[in-house]
């Protein structure tokens, strides 16, 4: 946690990193909330891991419960749908940063070149205002534009001389689906953060472009982006933490009978087979497993990151 | 770790519940619980105590309003019952979650519902554990407790013993409700067989029944449920067996036999000639009943006769002159009727070991129960209160018209009462709708003819464990079926998958506790 300084002036009584603290006790005193939060929501609970080595009981407790080793990751590993689930749930994830992640950043440049400012509040307003819509309300309405039992798209493609199209229950039609609906309901939320980057880039540059000729494609591209590159990798680096937080609640609206196949990842999968059925072992080793695999991705990011001679997040 | 869903927070909750207070599920009775309720029924009115002091007891039950009720009808339950209660209704939506850190935390109160059967499947493995108290031996002490049905207790019993009470539905609730008026209009009857369902579905669709010269109607609305939509009741009226079927002395899940082939071929059709919501497995329960209310569809079979009443309320407010009925009796091919009857009970009270420590505890919190069947006590709960609640008319209650009051400070305690009308002498309803008193006729009839599922009562290990990720198989394969997604062989695959993964040991399992 503290930042160990090597020290310049070696004094005898005392470290200099100690006297820092000591000035700054204040600045120390401010995260000591922030500790605590980390240390019971997001530490403790992590005891509760030790669940999936058991074959855990409500009534025994996780004292009382009997060990029984990989049990339940040898159950997920011989699974016949393993497989398939977790190459759903990677496809899904490179869809998302394939199709998803430039689309925030490609928008905050739109916006950023929008000169009259009631203009450019006004469509930053609308396009982050659906990301506070919960996802049943997405789903609900694409259901009632989407159905073959007389949804607008269908009609409309009716009346065009083509024949209904089958989106809802069809697998080819999921992932289209979905990544439309998170481009939907996240671009504009996404632009935030890369807008307030590109605030804080010093006008001067841009004014010595101009002398120097440059367009306004030519500042895009030699100036802004440049400023927000760092930016662009730290947030980049932190989707890849997320690989496998797809979103549990849109997936399992999305999915059917009909999509199962490919819409089935590792979040709905714990849902059903673990959590419906008092599975709490089982569905623990899964969740642990998923854990896992994020973490060595983010670790794999940064170290390539840091390779690019950027910075990292850590 | 930016975003967390709820469900791993949930999860982690749990997890780190379990281990700060694992400590608790000692039964150690002191009763720490994380969901304030302080009172465990103290061991202060112990066995030497006489009965006149009230009981106290408390009571955990899932809440189906939106608020949890005022203590109108507590107060005067107390008074009737002599005794001191505390309810704690937590949110149906997520009465499961707390039910299992209750549980974990060995906090769980001395009577405590489920949520409904399937729960009741998930917690035999602890009423085997000997978690909760066995209360056979004790109802011949209880004249009212003694009055519930054998035969539904006989389902809810976990390898021969007791353990719970019931909150009692009626056995074969299934049928159609159809739009009388279209039936009117194009002369077709009630459908006899399921050939005449078939064509009544057909005209429907074809036949204008709505006279706005347009092709805008279908016949059947249907959801993406296999069991609580139309499937299952219109396969028992093919004579496909409930859930578990006897062939050749063996027992054999429903789908191994040809009447299910035969019923998926059924629906295939219907969808094919577009007789039939075309989206119907990604239909929610609220669409499929709004594409019947808004008068497009002519047929609803959602699985529960009664809902004319609601669905009736919703229709003419679209169409004034829709007239509804309900219908059940159809022909399997075989030239009789079967049913599908369900187990008899929607939910159970159990009485958890960690919060009723001694048998003098037991036979007290028992003893209230006996009194909630009586008329009195019954109708109190169920109606509640006469003159403000409901009226009597005819010997039938008759609720008032102040929909909400009643919402608001009865529901909460009528989906608690044990046992049914004929075992606790609450009053019937009393029913206006012609089509709903038809519908409450057919009900009694179909009894008649109810298929039972054999395996109500039997145990299997692997059905424990993967039960519901098997099913799912199945679930999958009928609908890819339907859809044409994959033909008769192609669903025998799927047969041959879940047999690999566990289904073959079920049906043994099943097949062991058969013959015992």
């Amino acid at each position: 946690m503290e930042e160990t300084v090597i020290s310049r002036q070696v004094t005898k009584t005392q470290p200099a990193w100690r006297k820092r603290f000591w000035r700054n006790k204040l600045l120390y005193l401010m995260i000591v909330p922030g500790i605590i939060y980390f240390l019971i929501f997001k530490y403790i609970p992590m005891f509760g891991l030790v669940i999936s080595f058991q074959d855990y009981k409500p009534f025994k407790g996780i004292l009382g419960s009997e060990w029984v080793g990989f049990k339940h990751f040898e159950r997920l590993f011989t699974e016949p749908d393993f497989w398939n689930i977790l190459s759903n749930t990677l496809l899904l994830f490179g869809m998302n940063l394939l199709f998803y992640f430039p689309i925030p950043i490609i928008l905050a440049l739109m916006l950023n070149e929008v000169r009259i400012t009631f203009f450019k509040r006004f469509f930053q307003t609308l396009v982050y205002l659906p990301h506070f819509m919960s996802w049943v309300i997405i789903v609900s309405i694409s259901y009632v534009m989407l159905t073959m039992d007389g949804g607008i798209v269908n009609e409309l493609l009716v009346q065009l001389g083509f024949s209904k199209i089958n989106f809802l229950l069809s697998p080819e039609w999921f992932r289209p689906t979905y990544i439309i609906q998170v481009i939907w309901r996240e671009a504009g939320w996404g632009t935030i953060i890369y807008l307030a980057a590109i605030a804080a880039v010093d006008p001067q540059l841009y004014e010595a472009a101009r002398m120097d000729g440059a367009g306004r494609l030519r500042q895009v591209w030699h100036i802004t982006l440049p400023a927000i590159r760092s930016v662009i990798i730290v947030l980049l680096i932190l989707k890849i933490g997320d690989v496998l937080e797809l979103g549990f609640e849109h997936v399992y609206l999305l999915l059917n009978s009909m999509n199962r196949d490919v819409a089935e990842i590792i979040d709905t999968y714990v849902y059903t087979a673990g959590l419906r059925q008092m599975q709490f072992s089982y569905s623990a080793a899964v969740g642990f497993f998923k854990s896992l695999v994020g973490l060595v991705l983010v670790m794999l990011a940064n170290h390539l990151s840091k390779k690019m001679g950027e910075e990292g997040i850590y | 770790m930016k975003k967390k869903k709820p469900l791993s927070l949930a999860l982690s909750a749990v997890m780190s519940l379990t281990l700060l207070l694992s400590a608790c599920s000692g039964g150690n009775g002191t009763g720490t619980t994380s969901n304030g309720s302080g009172d465990t029924g103290s061991n202060a009115n112990g066995s030497t105590q006489k009965d006149d002091s009230p009981a106290q007891i408390t009571v955990m039950l899932p809440l189906n309003t939106a608020e949890t009720p005022t203590d109108t009808i507590k107060n005067e339950l107390e008074k009737l019952t002599n005794t001191k209660l505390t309810y704690q209704f937590f949110p149906a939506d997520t009465y499961e979650e707390k039910l299992n850190t209750a549980f974990a935390t060995g906090s769980l109160p001395q009577a405590t519902y489920l949520k409904n059967a399937t729960t009741f499947l998930l917690m035999r493995e602890a009423i085997k554990e000997g978690q909760f108290w066995e209360i056979g031996p004790y109802l011949s002490e209880f004249p009212n407790l003694s009055k519930l049905k054998p035969e539904v207790l006989d389902n809810t019993k976990v390898e021969g013993k007791l353990y719970s009470l019931y909150l009692g539905r009626p056995l074969a609730r299934q049928g159609i409700i159809y739009r009388k008026d279209w039936a009117d209009k194009l002369n077709i009857a009630p459908p006899e067989t399921t050939e005449e369902l078939f064509a009544m579905a057909k005209a429907f669709t074809e036949q204008d029944p709505d006279g706005n010269g347009q092709n805008d109607t279908t016949g059947i609305a249907d959801r993406n449920e296999l069991v609580f939509g139309a499937f299952k009741t219109v396969s028992s009226w093919f004579g496909t067996p409930n859930n578990w079927g006897e062939k050749d002395g063996k027992l054999l899940p429903e789908f191994m036999f040809p009447e299910y082939i035969d019923t998926m071929n059924f629906f295939k059709s219907l969808r094919d000639n577009g007789y039939m919501n075309q989206d119907f497995a990604a239909t929610s329960k609220t669409d499929a009943v709004n594409l019947f209310t808004s008068g497009k569809a002519g047929i609803y079979i959602g699985g529960s006769m009664p809902d004319i009443t609601t669905l009736d309320k919703d229709l003419i407010k679209n169409v004034p002159t829709a007239v509804l009925d309900a219908h059940s009796m159809v022909k399997s091919p075989d030239g009789n009727i079967h049913q599908w009857m369900i187990a008899g009970y929607n939910n159970l009270v159990l009485f958890p070991k960690t919060a009723v420590k001694d048998e003098a505890e037991l036979k007290k919190i028992l003893g209230f129960f006996d009194k909630m069947m009586t008329p009195e006590v019954a109708n109190l709960m169920f109606w509640g209160i006469e003159g403000t609640h409901y009226t009597v008319v005819d010997g039938k209650a008759k609720p008032s018209e102040d929909k909400e009051l009643t919402e608001r400070e009865v529901k909460g305690y009528k989906d608690s009462v044990i046992g049914e009308a004929e075992t606790n002498g609450m009053y019937e309803s009393l029913n206006e709708l012609p089509g709903r008193i038809h519908a409450e006729e057919l009900i009694k009839e179909n009894e008649k003819y109810g298929v039972k599922d054999p395996t109500a009562a039997l145990d299997s290990a692997t059905y424990a464990l993967k039960g519901v990720e098997l099913q799912q198989t199945i679930t999958d394969a009928t609908y890819k079926f339907i859809y044409g997604q994959i033909d008769q062989a192609g669903f025998e695959k799927e047969i041959e998958k879940w047999k690999k993964q566990g289904g073959e040991q079920m049906i043994e399992e099943f097949n062991a506790s058969y013959k015992k």
